[in-house]
């Protein structure tokens, strides 16, 4: 039995008077992909950004690796081992897409640019954009810019990767394009944290489906049980209503 | 450092003097100037947005002439070169009258500010959407209505931050006056300096002077915006 | 009236310019540095860091320029003990001035960059201060370009305010060949156009990359 990549101890997180997640205890291991979905509001994206410290937790602790995050003092160094891939893609708009995947293992980790250059290279072959490196984010798809950010996730040669919502803000058929880059992630071992509405990711991909409402996680289970057999009322409501529009 | 403060000295006389009637012009000049740039600019700021091309492009130069050159050459050509291209009679009568510098920097002060107003304007009356004149006129309503009823109540509530910026900014720039010989706050503070050498104590007086007119209008301009917030108008900067 | 006075003093003149544009391009260079380190501290979340550059950013656009001119003619040599040259005195005025403007400007350029490009610099482990340096604040810069060009002309008219405290710019060289030659009118109109043609273009290109965005 492994140890937990992510420990999460009694997370708690509120926006002034808001409470957006409530005393939340969670354990992630390693090499499996985990889909975390639920309503709006329910606190899904703010648990991942906890995961990296994007957000302040007030009280609690996550525990990366064996490391505190409330009590280190390297957040950074830290962050280099877990890749984020946003909603929005966030590409810096200034710099190339080469660039844009270099920038931290040159910064952070210290790698000679034309090391950087090398890996970054084989990264955007692997997503399929290799011969778009030398464009400025604005001028891809939404669907190429998405995958220009998981190669920019990728390039820290992280030992986790966060998906919030990586397809939510992508025209249709572009979907694909980008689930397929995470399916092949996922079957190469990859330990990943996925906030998605996309249910069929879920159910084909995922090894595990946590599902949240109003901060809290009030069902999780293979995703195999999750999608045949949910236990709590919530939860089908929830799935018949994502169900219905697939 | 070797300083020995002197406050006391401010409240003697002649410096009280000095101060007051520094004080006194600032303040004065200021708002003489303010109104009139603000009446000349509205006019220059109008006749840009009209359809004749002659009366635009007389507004652009206007405008382009007083923005571009600085305001302390600005009063000195209205100083030293305006008497002189005077037929020799006008000439004569402008200089024998009482207080040519305080005339001079309002006319210089005016002439500037006015320029920054009519840009304003023209801002102001261009960030109405068009949509709005079009409901006006489809419901019957004439130019001179559309714009009494809802063109300037909309562009002032725009304006207002603007209008009372420009206060601020000619309140700030009466301290070039004193280049020409008036007696504003800031030439005040010099001659107390030179007079005693207590540069804080005297530089003090005219910079809260200034901070707290800065802060008062502030308030007040935030209060007034308070009052006349149009709710989800998301015209307000 | 007889502008050959213009032609023969010509050098002079062109000297007064070039101080004048090597006044503002040092301000120009400094003030803006300072800007950014002011910027970023503007929206620190941290108070001891928060508050005194508001404070000091408010202070500062208070005030006239010539008053600040004055502050410091008067306080450097006082703290330090010798008197500045002119030009030392003057810059670090103006220095000071306007990077509460350019400031403002650059803040404003941070906030319009948004949260989100901050977040996914710091998700690869970049530091704050690299975050700063290597994202924001060039996509900063780059959205104020037409209000930072503005205010660069400003600064260019600003610098005639070096006269009252005897630098010999351009305004200063104006007027001291006026009072030679006894010939104002000329003179000053001179000094005025050439005023505005250089502003003239300078606000021509911030309206020009305004129109581009």
């Amino acid at each position: 039995m492994n140890s937990p990549l992510v420990e999460i101890k009694d997370l708690s997180l509120k926006y002034g008077d808001y409470t957006a997640l409530q005393s939340i205890n969670a354990s992630f291991f390693p090499g499996k992909c985990v889909v975390i979905c639920g309503p709006s509001g329910s606190g899904k994206s703010s648990l991942l950004r906890c995961v990296n410290k994007l957000e302040e937790f007030d009280k609690g602790d996550v525990i990366f690796n064996g490391e505190s995050l409330k009590k280190t003092k390297n957040i950074s160094q830290i962050r280099s081992n877990i890749g984020m891939v946003f909603q929005h893609f966030e590409l810096y708009p200034h710099l190339s897409v080469l660039s844009n995947i270099t920038l931290a293992p040159i910064q952070v980790k210290g790698l000679s640019k034309t090391e950087a250059n090398e890996n970054a290279m084989k990264l955007l072959k692997r997503v399929g954009i290799d011969d778009q490196a030398n464009k400025y984010p604005a001028e891809l798809s939404g669907g190429q810019q998405q995958r220009a950010a998981i190669s920019r996730a990728l390039a820290l040669e992280p030992k986790l990767m966060l998906f919030d919502e990586p397809t939510s803000a992508l025209d249709p058929e572009m979907i694909s394009e980008v689930l397929k880059v995470m399916r092949d992630l996922a079957d190469n071992g990859m330990s990943m944290l996925v906030v998605t509405h996309e249910m069929g990711f879920a159910r084909d991909v995922a090894d595990e489906v946590v599902f949240m409402d109003e901060g809290k996680i009030i069902e999780r289970s293979s995703s195999k049980s999750f999608f045949e057999k949910p236990r709590s009322e919530r939860a089908k409501e929830f799935i018949n209503k994502v169900l219905l529009k697939i | 450092m070797n300083y020995e403060f002197n406050w006391s000295m401010l409240l003697e006389e002649p410096y009280i003097d000095w101060i007051i009637e520094g004080l006194l012009n600032t303040i004065q000049l200021s708002l003489m100037a303010w109104c009139i740039a603000l009446t000349i600019g509205i006019i220059i700021g109008s006749i840009r947005m009209m359809k004749s091309p002659i009366l635009r492009f007389i507004g652009t130069f206007y405008v382009e002439i007083f923005r571009n050159i600085p305001l302390l050459v600005q009063l000195f050509i209205w100083f030293f070169v305006f008497p002189l291209l005077l037929p020799d009679n006008l000439m004569r009568a402008w200089n024998s009258l009482d207080g040519v510098p305080f005339l001079t920097a309002l006319i210089g002060l005016s002439l500037f500010t006015a320029a920054r107003v009519a840009e304003q304007i023209r801002s102001g009356i261009k960030s109405i959407p068009k949509g709005q004149f079009n409901a006006a006129f489809s419901t019957g309503l004439n130019t001179f209505q559309t714009y009494r009823f809802i063109v300037i109540p909309y562009a002032f509530r725009i304006m207002i931050p603007a209008i009372a910026s420009e206060f601020l900014t000619i309140f700030k720039n009466s301290a070039l006056t004193l280049t020409i010989g008036v007696a504003e706050i800031t030439a005040a503070a010099t001659y107390i300096e030179s007079d005693t050498f207590r540069g804080i104590e005297a530089y003090s007086v005219a910079s809260l002077a200034y901070m707290f007119t800065t802060a008062s209008v502030v308030i007040f301009m935030t209060w007034l915006e308070n009052i006349l917030r149009i709710p989800g108008l998301i015209g307000k900067k | 009236m007889d502008f050959n006075v213009i032609i023969d003093n010509f050098p002079f003149l062109m000297k007064g310019l070039l101080t004048s544009f090597q006044l503002a391009f040092l301000t120009i260079f400094l003030s803006l540095s300072l800007a950014c380190l002011i910027a970023v501290g503007r929206i620190s979340n941290k108070k001891y860091v928060r508050y005194p550059s508001a404070i000091f950013v408010n202070l500062l656009r208070s005030n006239p320029l010539i008053l600040i001119v004055f502050w410091f003619f008067f306080l450097v040599p006082l703290i330090t003990g010798t008197p500045l040259p002119a030009f030392g005195s003057v810059l670090i005025a103006f220095v000071v001035f306007f990077s509460a403007y350019f400031a403002e400007i650059v803040r404003s350029g941070i906030q319009s960059v948004g949260n989100m490009q901050i977040k996914a610099a710091q998700s690869t482990g970049l530091t704050y201060p690299q975050t700063m340096r290597l994202i924001i604040l060039p996509q900063a810069l780059r959205n104020m370009l037409p209000a930072l060009v503005t205010e660069c002309v400003i600064v260019f008219q600003g610098t005639t305010i070096a006269y009252i405290i005897g630098m010999r710019e351009f305004l200063h060289s104006t007027s001291l060949v006026a009072e030679r030659t006894i010939r104002p009118i000329e003179l000053y109109l001179f000094a005025a156009l050439v005023y505005l043609i250089i502003c003239f273009t300078g606000t021509r290109i911030a309206t020009l990359l305004e129109k581009k965005e």
